[in-house]
């Protein structure tokens, strides 16, 4: 779970028939070490998906020949399990339900921010069977899940319900960045732009509770994007 | 452009409503008249021939009674009084031999029983005249035995119907000739008309929304349609201007930021910036290249609610719940900005809503009353019981919204004078807008005493 055995470098099958939105895409996966192959249709796509060699896809919603929703439903059908991401252009709830329902392992919305994208790829590759552990460690920061404590080196951190939460969604997801909307999505569980600094000042809080006094802080900002939970990298 | 006129021609006037009700009047009219003209005639024909029939036997059943010396006299007579031509007579002995009269044979087919029979197949006469319908009767006298045998020729009783029946037709053509006539004529006035509306709409087809059906004041049914459509027209119209006033200020609120980004873009591919500055510039570009997406996903987000497609998730839920996990969520935030951020969650009713829309709405409450108190300030959320479900109201004591300014405020990107300087999107009201529209709620802007705004959103189905 530490940052620090990195997997071999990731395969990827992007399916997007938009040049364009399929270049951002691509130079972002790379940019971030992934090896990502393109197709713009999706009989091809799912030709490609079925194989089974790459270890996630991104998924346009509407796409030439065959559509998105087809397309990870055959996936499924067919047995392959490599996480998708699905993104669309169509913004209505009803059709997040319907792509995640379909198989989809995540759903993102056109326009999007690359490093948003990049950041839910992440998780998707490092996505893994369900934890199992009672104590969740990074460093020196431990989080029992049985008697709902936290410590540091030792020390007890006095944490409120909701800074546990937050604390556990960012110690499984460790050396990864998690966006605002990742965060506030997975803890809050409400997915919509809560639109303030909001979740900064939660982090803020949950920072000076772990890191104070602490020679290596465990809590990073990453510029622009959003958090990172993990030894320097 | 299609040149095609909607009215116009006799076919127009053939495919009209009301030349077809007229025609379809006509001929049942038509239907019924000859069907009464056949009965009258058929009764008057029925009447006329039984009172000859009674005439004929009377006059036999005399001549059976008279002393033989004058039956011949008598006989000539009785023929004499009729028509000419019409009466005959024949006087045969016991054996049925030949005494007087213009009929020379007894007819075959004719009973002697002194009652009144057709004889469809004629009469043979001396004078070789035939008939073209004749009844006669015989009788046997009952002192001489001789055979008395009268005919009478009833072509004339059948022409009395014929004359009616002509008469009737004459009359029934007369009436309904100028029925059908009068009744065209009052077809081409509704026509008329339906040429007035389509020229009145000419205009509106061209896009001047403005323009309104003509009505004639007779509040008939041509009026009545006329005043549906310039109803439905109004609507179009406001609707038209909504969205018009929409794009206006979406495109005004667009212009700052992409203006602002396409100049940084143009400084960067123009100046040569050493790496510190050109660094700082791609942050600005990227700041408002986020702002810009970030409005966008605002807006899409008010047209899917307005959608109305969310409605499969509501349930009963507790508004108090909703309320913590709002404070709880932004308490932090306050605290920071040294703003007393208070809850007072009582008891309230179970409300039928969607959680998830209700919790997205308060916090643009919530956060738009951080955004606007000064440090220092008190923000309340507090969820009372009413008459018909609960309310919940978000007070705050900052600048407030100017009465004159809480309609507009609800509006998409509208921002008042005072946050004219701050960040922000103006969308977060229009956002809780939607949703309270979407459960049916009602959102009210009010005053906070003595300073302050107090939103509050009245959880309960509106009356209808």
């Amino acid at each position: 779970m530490s940052a620090t055995n990195l997997p071999r470098m990731a395969r990827i099958l992007t399916i997007e028939d938009d040049a364009v939105t399929a270049g951002e895409i691509l130079a972002e996966l790379q940019l971030h070490g992934n090896q990502v192959e393109h197709v713009a249709s999706g009989t091809e796509g799912l030709q490609k998906a079925l194989t089974g060699n790459y270890d996630a896809i991104t998924l346009d919603r509407m796409l030439p020949e065959l559509d998105g929703l087809t397309l990870v439903m055959r996936l499924r059908e067919a047995g392959v399990r490599t996480p998708v991401l699905m993104i669309s252009a169509l913004s209505d709830v009803d059709e997040r339900i319907r792509g995640l329902r379909a198989g989809g392992d995540d759903y993102m919305i056109k326009p999007f921010a690359p490093d948003e994208m990049s950041a839910r790829i992440e998780v998707l590759l490092r996505r893994e069977p369900a934890q199992q552990a009672i104590v969740l460690r990074v460093a020196d920061l431990e989080l029992d899940l049985m008697s709902r404590t936290a410590r540091r080196a030792g020390a007890l951190i006095e944490l409120l319900p909701l800074e546990f939460k937050l604390l556990d969604y960012l110690m499984r997801h460790c050396g990864q960045v998690l966006t605002r909307t990742m965060i506030f999505e997975a803890v809050w569980g409400y997915r919509f732009d809560p639109g303030t600094n909001v979740i900064d000042v939660h982090m803020v809080r949950l920072r000076r509770k772990v890191d104070a006094g602490q020679a290596q802080p465990l809590i990073h900002t990453v510029r622009g994007c959003g958090y990172r939970l993990g030894e320097p990298a | 452009m299609n040149s095609r006129p909607l009215v116009g021609g006799f076919s127009e006037l053939w495919r009209s409503s009301a030349t077809r009700l007229i025609i379809g009047y006509g001929a049942l009219f038509a239907a019924w008249s000859i069907l009464l003209i056949g009965a009258i005639s058929w009764q008057t024909a029925r009447y006329l021939e039984n009172v000859v029939d009674r005439i004929l036997e009377q006059r036999l059943h005399f001549l059976a009674t008279v002393d033989r010396s004058r039956l011949p006299e008598l006989l000539a007579a009785t023929t004499s009084l009729d028509l000419r031509g019409a009466m005959s007579f024949g006087l045969f002995d016991a054996e049925g031999r030949y005494l007087l009269g213009d009929i020379d044979q007894v007819p075959p087919e004719l009973p002697v029983d002194g009652e009144v029979h057709p004889l469809p197949r004629g009469v043979s006469r001396l004078s070789g005249q035939r008939g073209s319908r004749t009844r006669g009767v015989a009788l046997r006298r009952s002192g001489d035995e001789l055979l008395l045998v009268l005919v009478r020729d009833y072509g004339n009783v059948d022409r009395v119907g014929t004359i009616i029946r002509g008469g009737l037709l004459w009359a029934m053509s007369l009436t309904l000739i100028p029925g059908l006539l009068g009744g065209f004529l009052l077809a081409r006035g509704p026509l008329h008309r339906v040429r007035g509306i389509e020229a009145a709409i000419e205009p509106i087809m061209r896009g001047d929304l403005r323009a309104r059906l003509p009505i004639s004041g007779r509040r008939d049914e041509l009026d009545m349609l006329a005043a549906i459509v310039n109803r439905m027209l109004d609507q179009i119209e406001r609707l038209l201007g909504e969205v018009k006033g929409v794009s206006d200020s979406i495109a005004h609120d667009l212009r700052t930021p992409l203006t602002r980004l396409r100049a940084q873009l143009y400084r960067l591919q123009r100046e040569p910036l050493d790496g510190a500055s050109s660094a700082l510039l791609l942050e600005r570009c990227l700041g408002d290249t986020d702002a810009l997406l970030d409005r966008f996903r605002a807006l899409l987000r008010i047209s899917e609610l307005e959608d109305l497609r969310r409605r499969a998730g509501f349930r009963q839920v507790d508004v108090s719940d909703i309320l913590r996990r709002v404070h709880e969520l932004y308490a932090p935030l306050a605290e920071d900005r040294t703003l007393e951020f208070s809850l007072q969650a009582a008891q309230v009713p179970l409300v039928n809503a969607d959680a998830d829309l209700l919790f997205e709405a308060v916090t643009n409450l919530v956060s738009n009353a951080i955004k606007f108190t000064p440090p220092g300030g008190r923000i309340v959320l507090r969820t009372q019981a009413d008459s018909q479900g609960a309310r919940i109201e978000v007070l705050d004591n900052g600048p407030g919204i100017a009465p004159e300014e809480r309609e507009a405020v609800l509006q998409r990107f509208y921002r008042t004078q005072r946050d004219q300087h701050r960040p922000g999107f103006g969308l977060g009201l229009s956002i809780v807008a939607a949703i309270v529209k979407l459960h049916g709620f009602r959102l009210e802007i009010g005053a906070n005493e003595p300073t302050g705004s107090c939103m509050t959103i009245y959880c309960s189905a509106l009356p209808a």
